[in-house]
């Protein structure tokens, strides 16, 4: 979409569409092709912070899993550094709302799991390296000295972060976030939005951040790319600048960030209408939705 | 005789420092409490210990009843079939003395120990292949499914017949009867790991052998060593009753052998030892199952 004379992109959708085969059904016993995304192209820069919001179904999972190499799309490339993406790579880092901590590791040992073996890149680490890298991230993310928790010791937040660790620990360029904080409380989200904004400076990441919440969206994101109801389409990338948000002011409350939330608010709003209309009653009409299918949140999503 | 340490602790250890310093560092005005908190905490040692006698209380009766049964309320003729206990323990004793007991129970230990060694290799084994590759589920498991499902002891003729009556036909009971638990368990741990701990191990770039390797073994292993702990109990089990039908050694023949030869007591004396040993066996086994378990306590709170 920002075409033009810029360094080339960091990372770039060209045409993606993703279908999916839907198991056959008793109301359904031909079985059908669900379309989750439909033609979507963006661009991103290095270094860029973008979040992705659309309403519960719009393929927003389905478009990350395409960026982390999980699955392929059915036409279309996805392209990082120029290259085409064929498979999950150590340049880039999943985060997820679940966490998918190892309960059997503890925070240390979690961190260190992207380190561990011969990487994509063909690096290798001893345990030394390996037990400081994890110690260097577990500090950045505001866990040092809980290296040795296990993951049922440690709160949602914690968790979080040392997800949020692992994945920065063995040093990708991306790093994409399915919903993340969405399983958390209200409190612990805000404070762990301020902390990702402060890595994100610190480390110079390319972000690519999935939220259902609009000011989430609207507070992290450079730009908002607003994703339509299934199939999901790419229906608007709204700019954002609301100014210094690593600052004590309270940035939410601004008239810029006002301005903007109410945008993406009403370009979602004709979405989540639409979604409903085809059935997704569960959507709540702030765009928020406890998601279906694969994310079994708590409910408790902003 | 194994309550006495918990019915004497309690007591004394609650009622000697609890009120005395917490009441006379309060002073005067919470007078009203301090003995309050003192009969308090005197009440809930005293219900802890009462929770040990009733929880020794059954079998505490039934060795009273087993001592004293045979003595007052049995005929004659049947106390000759029921020995009361301290006849039982001193035979158990004599063939601790000369030996015969530690000879009986080596024999039976190293057959079960090997049985049940070879059950829970092959079938961790057999359980990963399985699980990992579904076309081999579907070939293997109807035919698991009606050896499963037949009682090992059903079996044991047909050991016999083909092993004949020797250690190997017993070490190969005791294997198939550990066997399928193990096995079943393994397949279970590998199907039941977190889908998501999958995606995002592939996220990391980890290749089919690494996933499994690091992924879903550890996952697996506290499902497993359950299997291995239901494995365990049933091999002695099957060790025993193999044990009885023939064999010249172990404490299957020891019980059977004593009976026919009309030492009553000894016989007893091998059926204690074989409940002991159960014990014994079950709550090691229990403790290896809690030791690699341990991240599991609360998992399920995880995903909140
Ligand atoms: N593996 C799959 N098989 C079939 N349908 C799928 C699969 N994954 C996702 N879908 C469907 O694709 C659509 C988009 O899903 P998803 O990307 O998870 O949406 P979102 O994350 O935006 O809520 C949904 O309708 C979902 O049911
Ligand atoms: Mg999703």
């Amino acid at each position: 979409m920002t075409s033009g004379t810029g360094p080339p992109p960091k990372i770039s959708l060209e045409n993606i569409t993703k279908k999916f085969t839907v198991r056959p059904t008793k109301e359904n016993p031909e079985g059908s092709v669900l379309t989750a995304l439909d033609g979507i192209s963006l661009d991103m820069s290095a270094g860029e912070f973008i979040t992705l919001v659309g309403p519960s179904g719009s393929g927003k999972t389905t478009l990350l899993d395409l960026l982390a190499g999980l699955t392929k799309p059915d036409t279309g490339r996805v392209l990082v550094d120029g290259r085409e993406v064929t498979g999950p790579g150590r340049d880039r880092a999943v985060v997820f709302q679940q966490y998918a901590l190892f309960p059997w590791r503890t925070a240390a040992a979690n961190v260190s799991f992207g380190l561990e073996g011969t990487g994509s890149d063909g690096k290798r680490y001893s345990r030394k390296e390996r037990a400081e890298k994890a110690r260097e991230y577990l500090d950045l993310v505001g866990l040092g000295g809980f290296e040795d928790r296990y993951p049922h010791e440690l709160s949602g937040g914690m968790k979080q972060r040392v997800a949020i660790a692992r994945s920065l620990a063995y040093e990708p360029d991306v790093l994409l976030m399915d919903e993340p904080f969405a399983a958390l409380d209200a409190q612990t989200r805000e404070q762990l939005q301020t902390e990702l904004l402060r890595i994100w400076a610190t480390t110079g990441k390319t972000i690519i951040f999935i939220t259902h919440g609009i000011d989430e969206a609207v507070y992290l994101g450079q730009r908002v790319a607003v994703l339509s109801s299934r199939p999901g389409r790419l229906k608007q990338i709204v700019d954002i600048d609301v100014g210094d948000r690593s600052g004590d002011e309270d940035v939410r409350s601004n008239a810029a960030f006002v301005e903007h939330r109410h945008k993406v608010w009403s370009l979602l709003h004709d979405e989540v209408r639409r979604a409903q209309e085809a059935g997704h009653a569960k959507i709540q009409p702030d765009g928020s939705a406890p998601d279906e299918a694969r994310n079994v949140s708590t409910g408790k999503a902003a | 005789m194994m309550s006495t340490p918990t019915l004497t602790k309690d007591p004394n250890t609650l009622a000697a420092p609890a009120p005395s310093p917490a009441t006379k560092r309060r002073g005067i005005k919470p007078r009203s409490w301090a003995p309050n908190t003192g009969a308090a905490r005197f009440r809930s040692g005293a219900r802890r210990a009462g929770r040990g006698i009733w929880g020794s209380g059954a079998i505490i009766l039934f060795l009273l009843l087993w001592e004293l049964g045979p003595i007052y309320l049995a005929p004659a003729s049947t106390r000759v079939f029921l020995p009361p206990l301290h006849v039982v323990l001193q035979a158990l004793a004599r063939l601790v003395e000369n030996g015969q007991l530690q000879n009986h129970l080596a024999a039976s230990l190293t057959r079960s120990a090997s049985g049940f060694g070879i059950a829970v290799v092959a079938a961790v084994a057999l359980g990963l292949l399985v699980a990992w590759y579904r076309s081999l589920d579907q070939f293997l498991n109807p035919l698991l499914e009606v050896f499963r499902n037949t009682a090992a002891l059903a079996l044991l003729p047909v050991f016999t017949l083909l092993l004949g009556i020797g250690e190997i036909s017993k070490i190969s009971i005791v294997a198939y009867a550990a066997f399928f638990p193990v096995l079943l368990n393994t397949i279970a741990g590998v199907r039941t790991v977190d889908p998501l701990l999958i995606r995002a191990a592939r996220s990391l770039g980890l290749s089919n052998f690494q996933l499994f390797q690091k992924v879903i073994l550890p996952s697996a292993v506290p499902t497993i060593f359950t299997g291995i702990r239901m494995a365990g109990t049933s091999s002695i089990l099957v060790l025993i009753a193999a044990e009885m039908v023939g064999a010249k050694a172990g404490l299957g023949y020891l019980i059977v052998n004593s009976q026919m030869s009309f030492l009553i007591p000894d016989m007893y004396a091998g059926i204690l030892t074989v409940s002991l040993l159960g014990l014994l066996v079950n709550y090691l086994l229990v403790a290896v199952e809690r030791h690699f378990s341990r991240w599991r306590t609360a998992v399920g709170s995880q995903a909140a």
